[in-house]
């Protein structure tokens, strides 16, 4: 039987795990990686196949994945299966929990949104009072949002903006087509930036753990890992208080098993990583483990048509492409009803417009279809969405997984703030679009539901206090010095910004502070 | 699926190759039995293998065909009154346009019965609900159920309830609700059915919403097949 003791355990094997592997192994220190679902190969998992094959003609099957939007039938076999993967809520407030185990977790599928965070969000109780500021900064993290946009080949354009930090970035110096020079220009109008987006080029079009980061890590030689195995819990010694044995089950045999380790990294993702630790009553003296869960608020956006596209004259010059609103309320004045602020994402569609922004059936909807066609233009809000110490996850005894491992219930909801944020991103969209000549058909000021955004942080989060956070600036656990969280459950405040490119920064400091340690022999 | 299934024929019989046809491997290919090796897995008793020649076998020619080019589907669902309205509302809101066709050439009616008797109560509900209050609308305004209505009847039922709306915000009232997602369900089924993509496909086109299919990733032993079929053959002979 086995018996060895391995130098540092990875639990995850997404964008997080993938960072602090590439970087640990390249120090030369051995890694083992655990992940809970199967290695993909796209290659060999999919098939191009017209809806009319599939079981329910692209509907996908009823009453499969309810809490997953981004779903449909061609790729529902990708997410986690909330049958398997139980959580609890309040039906009153419904929590979309959007999971993928396969190996390289969500860093296989996401939107490529590539911002830094800024001192508007690092220092953001110093700004306008509310909440905490991280025990870091821009500054801080500027090196490693560097080297993490050098890796990932983030494509951008510099404006000097302090709530839009520039970077390391491949130079975008496409020109605006012509709708969207005429938003910009409306923007200058109403004083609110728009700005080219920012996104990871990555390489042959994927920007994913599996290809940036995990190849350089088995590349050394000093990285193993085993797919389908999901972690139970995590234990202690008890001479040493520090983290020595994670127990796990074969997620196909459901063999229980374990692996000794003398420091474990936990990157399974803000929620998985949080329901370990609680699951296993560790490294949360401060009790606030769990708490501050935060995310952004998706959903509220218009949609548009810009006109002298219709009819047929739709061309390069005049639409496609895509733009960026940064943060732009309460950074000089405040905005009357709500505290922080939201992007816009905006885009100019050069494909067939959706039926569903037209009140017409029949032959005149087809008209309308084929007069708009290319014409469309929408935009989508990315809110801050406040950290409350209420907003929180715990183990629900009531419920297990597939493993008999106890399930997590989440209770969070929005609150006014969240609300009129959302209402006046909609009504900021109308009116530039307005201004710049375009037909609003469609608006939606209701927020989907929390967790939508796939971006849930906070609930292990990171501060000088042992006393009020869970992790110190490292991502190092306060109380067991040997245990880190890597993955997005050490974010104090979310902003507006896709936390991927952070995350990513975050994991590569924290596992160079690790392999510091491990050198000193301090870990 | 064919695809799947030959990979399936593979694995099985590849599974079975050092014990069901053990007896025709090579000699060169038997390794000497290491000390405390556990006796072969016991095969099913018979004169012959039951994987023989399963390996050798070449693909069936075949092209599997969807059952909606042939077959119907039968209505479970729905009473027979919800059908009729069902059936005239489909006609109403997708009818056949410029060659293709409509939601009663698509089997569309007939398929949302299927779909909508496998879902959740909550859209069940809406469906019927929304159904009933099709007809009792009709019968306010005209005095005929709906599915008896003309046209321009119709449109006097319906086209108060339609709205513009975004992806996953449908509208919140009950009727208008069902109204727009009825439509959107009739659009998308007509429109992702067998007969609409046979008629694309004739006129040189992509059948619409063809995408990616992603088959359940599970740790099977397709990823250490990564011996060629040929080889695997060989081995084998």
């Amino acid at each position: 039987m086995a018996d060895e003791t391995v130098d540092v355990l990875i639990i995850g094997s997404g964008h997080s795990g993938g960072m602090a592997a590439k970087v640990l192994t390249e120090k030369g220190i051995s890694c083992l990686m655990l992940n809970a679902g199967p290695v993909a190969d796209a290659r060999k998992d999919t098939e191009l196949k017209p809806a009319y094959t599939l079981p329910f003609r692209g509907f996908m099957q009823p009453g499969v994945l309810p809490h997953v939007f981004q779903a449909n039938e061609f790729n529902a076999n990708t997410w986690v299966d909330e049958k398997e993967v139980p959580y609890t809520y309040d039906p009153a407030h419904p929590y979309n929990w959007v999971r993928v185990r396969l190996f390289g977790g969500r860093s296989l599928f996401w939107s490529r949104q590539s911002f830094r965070l800024s001192d508007y969000e690092f220092k953001s109780k110093s700004h306008d009072g509310y909440g905490d500021d991280w025990p870091i900064d821009l500054a801080e993290m500027d090196p490693y949002y560097s080297r993490v946009e050098a890796i990932f080949r983030v494509e951008g354009r510099p404006y000097g903006i302090p709530q839009y930090p520039d970077g390391n970035f491949v130079p975008d110096d496409s020109p605006w087509p012509q709708c969207l020079q005429r938003f910009v220009d409306a923007g200058k109008k109403f004083g609110v930036p728009v700005c080219k987006a920012r996104s990871s080029l990555g390489v042959n079009g994927l920007a994913s753990s599996v290809n940036l980061l995990l190849p350089d890590a088995f590349a050394t030689g000093k990285l193993r890992a085993i797919p389908n195995v999901v972690v139970r819990s995590l234990s202690v010694d008890k001479n040493t208080g520090l983290v020595n044995e994670a127990h796990f089950v074969d997620r196909i045999s459901r063999r229980e098993m374990s692996v000794k380790a003398r420091v474990v990294v936990l990157a399974a993702g803000t929620l998985e990583s949080t329901r370990l630790l609680l699951n296993s009553k560790l490294a949360n003296s401060s009790g606030v483990m769990g708490h501050y869960l935060i995310d952004q608020v998706y959903g509220p956006g218009i949609v548009a048509s810009v006109p002298e596209a219709r009819d047929g004259r739709a061309n390069p010059k005049l639409t496609g492409g895509a733009a960026l609103i940064p943060r732009f309320r309460n950074i000089d004045s405040k905005a009357k009803d709500f505290i922080r602020g939201y992007a816009l994402n905006v885009f100019s569609h050069t494909d067939p417009m959706d039926p569903r922004n037209f009140a017409e059936y029949g032959e005149a909807l087809e008209k309308k279809l084929e007069s708009y066609n290319g014409s469309g233009f929408t935009t989508g809000m990315m809110g801050e969405v406040l950290a409350r110490y209420e907003n929180h996850v715990s183990i629900d005894k009531t419920a297990v997984d597939a493993w008999g491992i106890p399930a997590l219930r989440i209770e969070t909801h929005y609150t006014d703030n969240e609300i009129n944020m959302a209402r006046d991103a909609v009504e900021t969209s109308i009116a530039l679009a307005e201004e710049a000549g375009f037909e609003v058909l469609s608006k939606n000021y209701d927020p989907n539901p929390p967790g939508y955004s796939i971006h849930e942080l906070g609930t292990c989060r990171m501060g000088d206090d042992a006393k009020t956070s869970v992790l110190n600036k490292w991502n190092q656990s306060h109380d067991i010095k040997n245990l880190y969280v890597v993955d997005g459950a050490s974010f104090v405040s979310g902003g507006w910004q896709n936390p991927t490119i952070t995350i990513l920064a975050l994991a590569m400091r924290a596992a160079e502070h690790l392999a510091g340690q491990m050198r000193q022999g301090s870990v | 699926m064919r695809r799947r299934d030959f990979v399936k024929g593979i694995l099985a019989a590849s599974a079975a190759v050092k014990t069901a046809m053990g007896q025709q491997a090579p000699a060169s290919a038997v390794a000497p039995v290491a000390p405390g090796t556990p006796p072969p897995v016991a095969t099913a008793p018979g004169p012959v293998p039951w994987m023989r020649g399963l390996l050798d076998a070449k693909p069936l020619p075949m092209t599997p065909l969807v059952a909606d080019a042939v077959a119907a589907s039968e209505g479970r669902f729905f009473s027979q009154q919800q059908t009729a309205t069902l059936r005239r509302f489909a006609e109403v809101l997708m009818p056949p346009l410029k060659g293709y066709p409509g939601a009663l050439d698509a089997g569309t009616p007939e398929f949302l019965d299927f779909l909508i008797g496998a879902s959740p109560r909550d859209r069940q509900e809406m469906y019927t609900e929304g159904l009933d209050k099709l007809d009792v609308e009709a019968k306010r305004l005209f005095g005929i159920p709906f599915a008896q209505t003309g046209n321009w009847q119709a449109d006097q039922v319906i086209r108060p309830w339609l709205r513009s709306w975004t992806n996953d915000h449908p509208p919140t009232q009950p009727f208008t609700r069902f109204i727009n997602v009825a439509h959107s369900d009739i659009r998308t089924a007509t429109i992702n059915s067998q007969a609409w993509s046979a008629v694309a496909v004739a006129a040189g086109k992509h059948p619409p919403d063809t995408g990616l299919f992603w088959y359940p990733v599970d740790p099977d032993l397709r990823r250490e097949m990564a011996v060629p079929r040929q080889e695997l053959n060989k081995r084998s002979s």
